[in-house]
C-alpha cells in the first residue's frame, strides 16, 4: 500500500468513525456556506431588485423635442429608446396633449399607450376599466366629482384640430383615473384614438422613461441619446432621479452592512466550532508525535479531513443557500434570485479557508506540545 | 457541593467556555444589532423617503381644473377659489400632527419681465409657526425641495424684495445672480402694478418650475392683493403602508363601517391624514399624491419585509451555528462525564451541572453580545442614515429566551450522546 | 556498543529536582525494569529516555547519538527510528481498526506494508481480531496491540511504561510472555514498573527514590 493510500485511509476513517464529531464540524461548514451564498446572493442582487422596485415612483427620464416645435417624433423617439440596454428600460409611455371642450370648459385631453402607462406610472389607481378601443376614455377623478360622471357613461366632447372643422364626439367613459396629481383633471385616451381626432399621427409631446439607474448611469444614457439621437432632447426628472439615487444608496448601504456584519460572524461561529472540534483531539494529536509523526504529517492530516468537510460543506451549503436567497427573493420582492457563478467558487474558497484557518490553529498549537505532557497530562 | 463542581468547572474550563461564551456574545450581537435595526428600519426609511416631497396636496374645494401643464393659459377655467393662510397653523393640530414633517402653501401669479410672461410662485421657505397648542415648529419649501440645486442660497421669508429664478428663466433672459429686475403684475382688480425685485438666487429643479420666478408668499400676496390667499398647501407626512381599508377609505370615508372608521382614522394611513386636514381646513380637498404616497408604501412594506427575513433568517443561522458549538463543546468533555460517571454521579447531575455551566457562559457572552449589538446598531443607523436606531426594550426578552433555547438546545442532544457512553470507555480512550 | 547511556542526567522544574545525577547503561539486549514508587521519578525518566523530554542536566546517548543536542524535530526522527513505545493507558487510535493502528506506525516511519502488520498482529495473537476497532477490543487485546505497533519498524529499544497496569493476571502473563519471547530474540527492553513481581522477569533491576538511583543490580541479586 502507497503512503497516499494510507493518508486517505486515516483521514477518511477519522471522518467515518467519529461520525457524531464529524456532523458538528459539516454542520458548521454548511452553514457556513449557507449563509455566504445564501447572503452573498442577496448583496449582489438586492440593490438591482431594489431599483426595480424604485420605479414604482414612475419616469425619472423624459424626452421631449429638441426643435422650437412642442411635439416630437415617435421615430425619433424609438431611435433614442433603442440606445438604451433594454434590461434596464422598464418602459416608455409617449403622452400627447391636447385641449378639448366639455360643456364649453377647456379640458386637457391627453394621448396616451395605456400598456406602457401601467409599466411606467404603476401608482395609477383606475376605477373601471382602463380603455380597450378607439372612442374610449379615462377621466380624471377631479372631472368626474365636477360633472357627475362614472365609468359607463359617455361623454361629450367638441374638438377643435388644427386647420379641420369643428367637431363633436360621444366617447365612452371605461374608468376614472385617480393619481393625486395633473392626470386628475385629464382626459386620457388611447393614442391612436386621438390621432384620428386631432390628425397628425406619430407624434408626441413627450415620452415618459422609467429606467432602472440612477445618478451617474442615468447621466451616461442622458449623454447618449444627446450626441446620438437628433430630434429629442432627453431631460432628466429630478425629484424622482434624484430623491432615487439618495434613497437607494441608502437602502444599499443598509444592506451591505447588515450581509456584511452577518457574514462575518457566522464566519467566526463556524471557526469557533470547527476550532473546538479540532480541540478536542490534543491527546489524539501527542499520541502521533509520540509514535513518530512529524509535525508536517499531522497537519497535513487534520487538513486533509478539513479539505473534505469543506467540499462536503459546500456542496451542501449551495444547496441551501440558493434555497434561502430564492425563498427571500421571492417573498419580497416575487422575482427570482440571479446567481452568479463566481459567487458558488468564491463560497468554495470561503469555505476552505474557514475549515483550514480553524483546524490549523489548533494543530499547530498541539503539535507544539511535548507529546509526553499530552500523553500522560490528563 | 453542586456549586463547587460548577466553580470548579467554570475555572478549570476557562479557555473552553471563554471561547463558547465569546461565540455567544458574537452571536448575540448580531441578533441584538438585527433585531433592533429591523424593528426602527420603518420609521427610517420612512423619513428617508421624504425626500421624494410632498404625498398630500390640498386645494380649495371646488376649484377647477388647472390647466397649467404647459406654463400658463389665463382664462381656461382657472377659478377664483383660494385657501386662507391663517388657517394653515391649524394642519399641525390634526390627530396625526405628530406625523406631519413639513409643509409650504403655493400661490401662482403671471408677471411681465421684458415684455414675456413668466410664473411668479409665492411659497414659505422656512417660515416659524406658532401653532394652536403653543408650540411652534419651522416650516418651508426647503425641505420640500431636496433634489434642488440651488446656487446662491435659498431666500428668506421676509426678503420681500428677493426672488429666486428659475435656471431655464435665467438662461433665457440672461439674468446673473444679484440683477435687477423690472416686473409688473396685474392684481385681482385687473391694475398693473410695477416693482424691482432682485435676484438672490438660481435654481435648477428640472421641472416646469425652471421657467418661472419664486418669491416670498407674502410677497406675491401684497403685489396681485390676495393678502391672506394661498393656491394651494404640499403636506410631507410621515404614513403607514396603504391596505385595503385604506384604499376603500380613500374613495369613500363614508363607505366605512363604525369599527373600521375608528380603525382607519386612528392610523396614520395617508388618506386618514388628508382626512384630518380637509377637516381642520375651510373648504379644502386634500389629496394623497399617489405617485409619492404609492410607491412609498410598497418601499417600505418591501424593505421591512426584507429586513423581518433576513433577521429570522440570520437569527436562524446565528442560533444554530452556536447551539452546534455548544454541542461539540460538551462532547469534548466526554473524558469528564465518563469520570464523573465513574464515580457515581447520577445522569441527572451530570446533565444539571453542564447545563449550568453552559448557562453562566452563554448569559455572560449573551449579555456582553447585547451591549455589542447595540453598538453595531447604532453603527449601521449613523452610517446608513445619519442618526442612532432607537433601542426597543423588546429585543431584550427576546435575545434573552434566544440565548436560553439556543444553549439547551445545544447541550441536550450532546449530553444524551455523551450520557449513553459507558464509562470505560470513555475512559480508555474508547 | 551501548544502546543507551545517562551520563549525570538531571531534570529541574523550578525548585522540584524531579532526577538528580542519574547515570547508567544498557547493553544489547538486555531487558531493564525501572522501578519506583509513585513520584519516584519514574515518568520523568521514562519521558527522557523515550526522546519526549530532554534533561536539563547531564547527557544521554541513544545508539550512539547525544539526544540532548538535537532539536524537537529530530527528536521525533530518532524516537521513531529507535525506540518502540507502549503505555499504561494503550493510546491507540479510536477511529482506526487495529491493524491500522499498526499501520499508522509504518506511515509515519516510512512505507507501508499490511502483510508486515499482520506479521506483527500474528505474532502478539491478534490477527483474527484485525479489523476491530479499539473500543471493541478487551484490554489485554488492546496492550498486544500497542505491543505490535511498537514493534513494527524494528526499534533498537522496546520502551514500555507501566505496561501490565490496567490488566488482570492472565493479560499480564501474556504480555510478560510476549516479553520474555522478544528478550530471547535479541530485542532490548526497558521496562518502567512499580511492580516488583513485573520488575522480577527483567534481567535487571534500577531503584529510583526521590528521584535518585538507589539500587542498579541483577535480578538474581534481588531477593
Amino acid at each position: 500500500m502507497t503512503r497516499q493510500a494510507m493518508f486517505f485511509r486515516i483521514v477518511v476513517n477519522s471522518l467515518i468513525r467519529r461520525r457524531s464529531r464529524m456532523l458538528v464540524a459539516l454542520l458548521a461548514v454548511i452553514i457556513g456556506a449557507t449563509v455566504f451564498l445564501g447572503m452573498g446572493a442577496l448583496y449582489y442582487d438586492i440593490p438591482r431588485q431594489m431599483g426595480q422596485e424604485f420605479r414604482a415612483y414612475g419616469a425619472n427620464l423624459i424626452l421631449v423635442s429638441s426643435g422650437n416645435d412642442s411635439t416630437l417624433r415617435l421615430e425619433d423617439a424609438k431611435r433614442a429608446l433603442a440606445l438604451l440596454p433594454p434590461d434596464k428600460l422598464v418602459g416608455a409611455s409617449p403622452f400627447r396633449y391636447g385641449t378639448m371642450y366639455h360643456n364649453r370648459q377647456g379640458l386637457t385631453v391627453a394621448g396616451a399607450d395605456f400598456a406602457a402607462v401601467r409599466k411606467t406610472s404603476p401608482y395609477w389607481q383606475i376605477q373601471g376599466e382602463w380603455p380597450q378601443k378607439d372612442d374610449e376614455v379615462l377621466i380624471g377623478t377631479d372631472i368626474a366629482e365636477h360633472a357627475r360622471l362614472h365609468a359607463g357613461s359617455f361623454i361629450t366632447l367638441q374638438i377643435a384640430p388644427p386647420g379641420r372643422r369643428r367637431i363633436t364626439k360621444e366617447l365612452k367613459i371605461s374608468g376614472i383615473v385617480r393619481t393625486g396629481g395633473a392626470e386628475d383633471a385629464f382626459v386620457l385616451m388611447p393614442l391612436s384614438g386621438m390621432e384620428s381626432l386631432m390628425g397628425a399621427p406619430g407624434t408626441a409631446n413627450v415620452v415618459e422613461i422609467s429606467l432602472a439607474a440612477t445618478g451617474e448611469d442615468i447621466a451616461r444614457f442622458i449623454e447618449t441619446i444627446r450626441a446620438e439621437a437628433p430630434g429629442v432632447t432627453p431631460r432628466l426628472v429630478k425629484r424622482i432621479a434624484d430623491s432615487e439615487t439618495t434613497v437607494l444608496s441608502r437602502l444599499q448601504a443598509l444592506v451591505y452592512l447588515v450581509t456584511g456584519i452577518v457574514l462575518f460572524l457566522t464566519m467566526i461561529c463556524v471557526g469557533t466550532t470547527m476550532m473546538t472540534v479540532v480541540m478536542e483531539r490534543r491527546g489524539e494529536i501527542g499520541l502521533k508525535k509520540a509514535i513518530g509523526a512529524e509535525n508536517r504529517a499531522i497537519i497535513a492530516e487534520f487538513m486533509g479531513e478539513g479539505i473534505i468537510l469543506a467540499l462536503g460543506g459546500w456542496l451542501l451549503g449551495i444547496g441551501t443557500g440558493y434555497f434561502f436567497a430564492q425563498l427571500i427573493s421571492m417573498s419580497v420582492f416575487s422575482r427570482e434570485v440571479t446567481l452568479p457563478f463566481f459567487l458558488v467558487l468564491l463560497t468554495l474558497g470561503a469555505s476552505l479557508a474557514v475549515t483550514i484557518l480553524a483546524s490549523f490553529i489548533p494543530v499547530a498549537m498541539a503539535a507544539d506540545v511535548e507529546p509526553a505532557l499530552v500523553l500522560r497530562g490528563e | 457541593m453542586f456549586l463547587r463542581m460548577i466553580l470548579g468547572a467554570v475555572t478549570r474550563q476557562k479557555r473552553k467556555l471563554l471561547m463558547m461564551a465569546c461565540a455567544m456574545a458574537l452571536g448575540i450581537s448580531l441578533a441584538t444589532a438585527m433585531l433592533n435595526v429591523m424593528l426602527d428600519v420603518g420609521d427610517k426609511i420612512n423619513q428617508t423617503l421624504k425626500t421624494y416631497g410632498a404625498n398630500i396636496l390640498v386645494t380649495p374645494r371646488g376649484a377647477a381644473f388647472l390647466n397649467d401643464l404647459y406654463g400658463v393659459e389665463e382664462g381656461a377655467g382657472v377659478s377664483d377659489k383660494y385657501l386662507l393662510e391663517s388657517e394653515l397653523p391649524r394642519i399641525k393640530t390634526v390627530f396625526w400632527a405628530f406625523n406631519i414633517v413639513d409643509f409650504t402653501p403655493y400661490l401662482d401669479a403671471v408677471a411681465r419681465v421684458n415684455g414675456a410672461d413668466v410664473p411668479l410662485l409665492g411659497v414659505w421657505f422656512k417660515k416659524r409657526l406658532d401653532i394652536p397648542t403653543g408650540e411652534s415648529v419651522d416650516v418651508g419649501i426647503i425641505n420640500l425641495r431636496s433634489w434642488w440645486d440651488v446656487r446662491g442660497g435659498w431666500l428668506k421669508d421676509d426678503d420681500t424684495d428677493g426672488v429666486m429664478a428659475g435656471s431655464a428663466f435665467a438662461a433665457r433672459h440672461g439674468v446673473k445672480i444679484g440683477d435687477s429686475l423690472a416686473i409688473s403684475l396685474k392684481d385681482a382688480a385687473g391694475s398693473e402694478k410695477f416693482t424691482t425685485v432682485v435676484v438672490r438666487s438660481i435654481f435648477h429643479s428640472g421641472d416646469k418650475e425652471d421657467d418661472g420666478l419664486l418669491a416670498p408668499l407674502a410677497a406675491v400676496q401684497r403685489l396681485t392683493g390676495l393678502e391672506g390667499k394661498v393656491r394651494r398647501v404640499e403636506v410631507s407626512a410621515l404614513t403607514t403602508p396603504e391596505n385595503d381599508l385604506a384604499r376603500r377609505a380613500s374613495r369613500n370615508p363614508h363607505s366605512l363601517s363604525r369599527q373600521e372608521w375608528e380603525v382607519w382614522y386612528c392610523t396614520a394611513y395617508v388618506s386618514a391624514i388628508a382626512f384630518q386636514i380637509e377637516e381642520v381646513l375651510t373648504d379644502a380637498r386634500a389629496k394623497p399624491v399617489l405617485q409619492v404616497a404609492e410607491s412609498e408604501s410598497a418601499i417600505l412594506q418591501k424593505t421591512q419585509l426584507l429586513m423581518l427575513l433576513l433577521t429570522l433568517l440570520s437569527l436562524a443561522c446565528a442560533a444554530l451555528a452556536i447551539s452546534n458549538l455548544v454541542t461539540a463543546n460538551v462532547m469534548e468533555r466526554s473524558t469528564e462525564i465518563g469520570l464523573l460517571k465513574a464515580l457515581g454521579a447520577t445522569d441527572g447531575q451530570i446533565s444539571l451541572v453542564l447545563l449550568v455551566e453552559m448557562l453562566i457562559a452563554t448569559f455572560i457572552g449573551g449579555a456582553l453580545g447585547y451591549v455589542a449589538g447595540l453598538g453595531l446598531a447604532s453603527v449601521i443607523g449613523h452610517s446608513v442614515f445619519g442618526s442612532a436606531v432607537a433601542i426597543k426594550g423588546l429585543v431584550i426578552p427576546i435575545v434573552a429566551l434566544l440565548v436560553f433555547l439556543v444553549t439547551i438546545g445545544g447541550s441536550i442532544p450532546a449530553i444524551r450522546m455523551l450520557l449513553r457512553l459507558r464509562p470505560t470507555d470513555v475512559l480508555h480512550g474508547r | 556498543m551501548n544502546i543507551l547511556e545517562l551520563n549525570d542526567v538531571s531534570m529541574i522544574y523550578g525548585p522540584v529536582k524531579a532526577l538528580q545525577n542519574i547515570s547508567f547503561i544498557v547493553q544489547p539486549g538486555e531487558w531493564v525494569a525501572i522501578m519506583g514508587a509513585s513520584g519516584s521519578g519514574k515518568t520523568t525518566m521514562m519521558n527522557i529516555v523515550g526522546c519526549m523530554n530532554k534533561a536539563t542536566h547531564g547527557s544521554v546517548i541513544l545508539d550512539g547519538e547525544n539526544i540532548s543536542r538535537l532539536n524537537a524535530r529530530d527528536l521525533t526522527v530518532l524516537r521513531r527510528d529507535k525506540i518502540g513505545l507502549i503505555f499504561q493507558q494503550f493510546h491507540l487510535i479510536s477511529y482506526l481498526t487495529a491493524v491500522e493502528n499498526v499501520m499508522i506506525a509504518q506511515y509515519y516511519h516510512s512505507m507501508v506494508d499490511e502483510k508486515e502488520a499482520m506479521q506483527a498482529l500474528e505474532r502478539v495473537g491478534l490477527a483474527h481480531r484485525a479489523r476491530h476497532l479499539p473500543r471493541q477490543l478487551s484490554g489485554g487485546e488492546q496492550q498486544r496491540l500497542c505491543i505490535a505497533r511498537a514493534l513494527i519498524n524494528y526499534p533498537r529499544l522496546i520502551l514500555a511504561d507501566e505496561p501490565t497496569g490496567n490488566l488482570d493476571e492472565t493479560n499480564q502473563n501474556t504480555v510478560l510472555d510476549i516479553f520474555h519471547q522478544l528478550h530471547n530474540e535479541g530485542s532490548t527492553i526497558i521496562v518502567v514498573t512499580h511492580s516488583p513481581e513485573v520488575a522480577a522477569h527483567a534481567q535487571r533491576v534500577i531503584s529510583l527514590e526521590f528521584g535518585r538511583l538507589v539500587s542498579d543490580m541483577p535480578t538474581s541479586l534481588c531477593a
